[in-house]
């Protein structure tokens, strides 16, 4: 048999991977060198969906930033519509109301639960579950797609937060609507749960595979339900609390070996806790008007600030440098997936070709957040 | 050979859990419509294309200047007795990000979104220079339903 391998002469060969991949989840090319099955160079060309958002951000008025907001992350629109909001109002020290906190805190969480089914979901379907439980997932998702249609008027750009407060109030009735939407949320988080977690298929493709390690995953600044997967407890929620966060009780899931396995545990965990934390806002709402008139003219002072929230996929920081007119000076975005996506070569190293797919949804990537 | 039966049982019974997911999904009501057919209504906030109320219009310029694409082309002269008169006011549909920006800036409710969601059309004029003057302009397109 040695002398069969010896004789066998192999070639490392390259394979590209995307642009136009279905399992890339956007426009992402990567380049896998291969000796026969396993990975042993792979090199990520990202800036297909490359739009200049810094640019662009330097060019609009601070209010007119915010509906390209909603295009960055665009499976979690909320969750930057807030990172920017907060920033901006951080540059500014303005106050919020509470009742405007508490909204802002329950539309974040409900988007984070959204993000996460598409996420997981697509993960799954990513290693072979094929469209059911794609469309379980999406179908719950729809539920809070709904919500938001109803609350701001738009499904997947909603442009809702306003610097100083809210777009619109709650309309009536929503909190009757989001309390159906936690209790019907349990049990289909249960379910999606039962199906992955039991499958042996499942099991046997993530478990181990992609194992990130604490050390590594903090080198390459991986943040949100990957960084805590390999077993770092941080969670700006906890960690730096912004908005009202300090006033709700959660855990935050870890995982022990930061494989695909942990980061897909992580997100199912995260989605239960954010549901709690959905719970309790709702139950104290506070009464109060979180509307503000939108902001024409808005002059910070000149300075800089950086604001970061925790985004679904990861901490999203906005740094803003302010020249005292209506426009930033300039604007950087710190972006999860960014992070998250670098990472990918280094774990992809020895690993099998099928593996990778495996690998780049447990990631839970949006080429919207990449490439910006 | 234990452990070989053990993975056959194990992988049966994940077999059966997952099954009884889908099952309890076989029995639940549909979800989907038939979309061409059955038309859902849009909810009250839902923003469409932009429209205007002429009459209410008084020639501000805000919903130009709040406009994140500049998607609104406002043009205006002052007739003999000093009184602002319409030029033009285009609405290029192609750049809208129907963010309703200038819905809410508008000091009269002149700009509003109207409910309009199927918006596709044979001629790309249509929707690259739509007169937001004309009051037939979306006379040919589907009016849904208002929940």
């Amino acid at each position: 048999m040695d002398t069969l391998k010896e004789n066998l002469q192999t070639e490392e060969f390259w394979v590209n991977m995307g642009p136009q991949h279905p399992s890339t989840h956007g426009v992402l090319y990567l380049e896998v060198k291969l000796s026969g099955e396993t990975v042993v160079d792979l090199i990520t060309h990202i800036g297909y969906l490359h739009r200049g958002m810094e640019k662009i951000a330097e060019n609009r008025t601070y209010t007119q930033f915010i509906p390209f907001t909603d295009r960055l992350d665009y499976i979690a629109a909320m969750g930057n519509n807030l990172g920017y909001v907060l920033a901006v109002e951080n540059l500014m020290k303005s106050v919020v109301n509470d009742r405007a906190k508490y909204i802002r805190v329950i539309i974040a969480e409900l988007q984070r639960v959204a993000s996460h089914l598409v996420g997981i979901t697509t993960f799954a379907q990513d290693l072979g579950a094929f469209a059911t439980p794609l469309f379980y997932g999406f179908r719950e998702r729809e539920k809070i797609v709904e919500l938001f249609d109803e609350i701001c008027g738009n499904r997947l750009t909603y442009n809702y937060m306003r610097i100083g407060g809210l777009q619109f109030d709650l309309p009536k009735g929503s909190d009757e609507k989001i309390r159906a939407i936690v209790k019907y949320m349990r049990p289909k988080i249960d379910d999606l749960e039962s199906l992955f977690s039991s499958n042996v298929i499942f099991t046997a493709r993530t478990k181990g595979v992609g194992v990130l390690t604490k050390e590594k995953a903090i080198n390459y600044s991986v943040t949100g339900p990957n960084l805590r997967a390999s077993g770092v407890k941080w969670d700006l929620r906890k960690d730096e609390p912004y908005l009202c966060y300090d006033r709700f009780n959660f855990d935050i899931p870890t995982g022990a070996n930061g494989d695909s396995w942990d980061r897909y545990k992580v997100r199912i965990e995260e989605m239960r806790q954010s549901l709690r934390i959905v719970e309790q806002a709702i139950g104290g709402l506070p009464e109060g008007d979180p509307t503000v008139k939108i902001g024409r003219i808005i002059k910070p002072a000149p300075g800089e600030t950086y604001m970061r929230t925790e985004a679904p996929r990861g901490e999203l920081g906005f740094y803003i440098v302010s020249d005292g007119s209506t426009y930033p000076y300039r604007m950087k975005i710190r972006s999860p997936s960014f992070s998250n996506l670098a990472v990918l070569s280094e774990l992809a190293k020895g690993i099998k070709i099928a593996d990778v797919v495996c690998l780049l949804g447990s990631l839970d990537i949006v080429m919207g957040d990449i490439d910006r | 050979m234990i452990s070989y039966f053990k993975e056959i049982i194990i992988g049966a019974w994940s077999l059966v859990r997952g099954l009884f997911v889908t099952f309890k999904n076989l029995f639940s009501r549909a979800v989907t419509i038939q979309y061409p057919t059955q038309k859902l209504s849009m909810t009250e906030r839902y923003r469409g294309l932009a429209d205007l109320r002429v009459e209410k219009c008084i020639k501000c310029y805000m919903c130009v200047k709040i406009c994140p694409t500049g998607c609104l082309s406002l043009a205006h002269k002052e007739n003999a007795e000093k009184k602002k008169e319409f030029e033009h006011f285009k609405y290029n549909m192609e750049l809208c990000c129907f963010c309703g920006m200038c819905e809410q800036v508008c000091p009269t409710q002149a700009i509003y979104m109207n409910k309009i969601y199927e918006i596709a059309v044979y001629d790309r004029g249509k929707i690259t220079h739509i007169d937001l003057l004309n009051t037939e302009k979306y006379g040919e397109w589907a009016h849904p339903t208002v929940k």
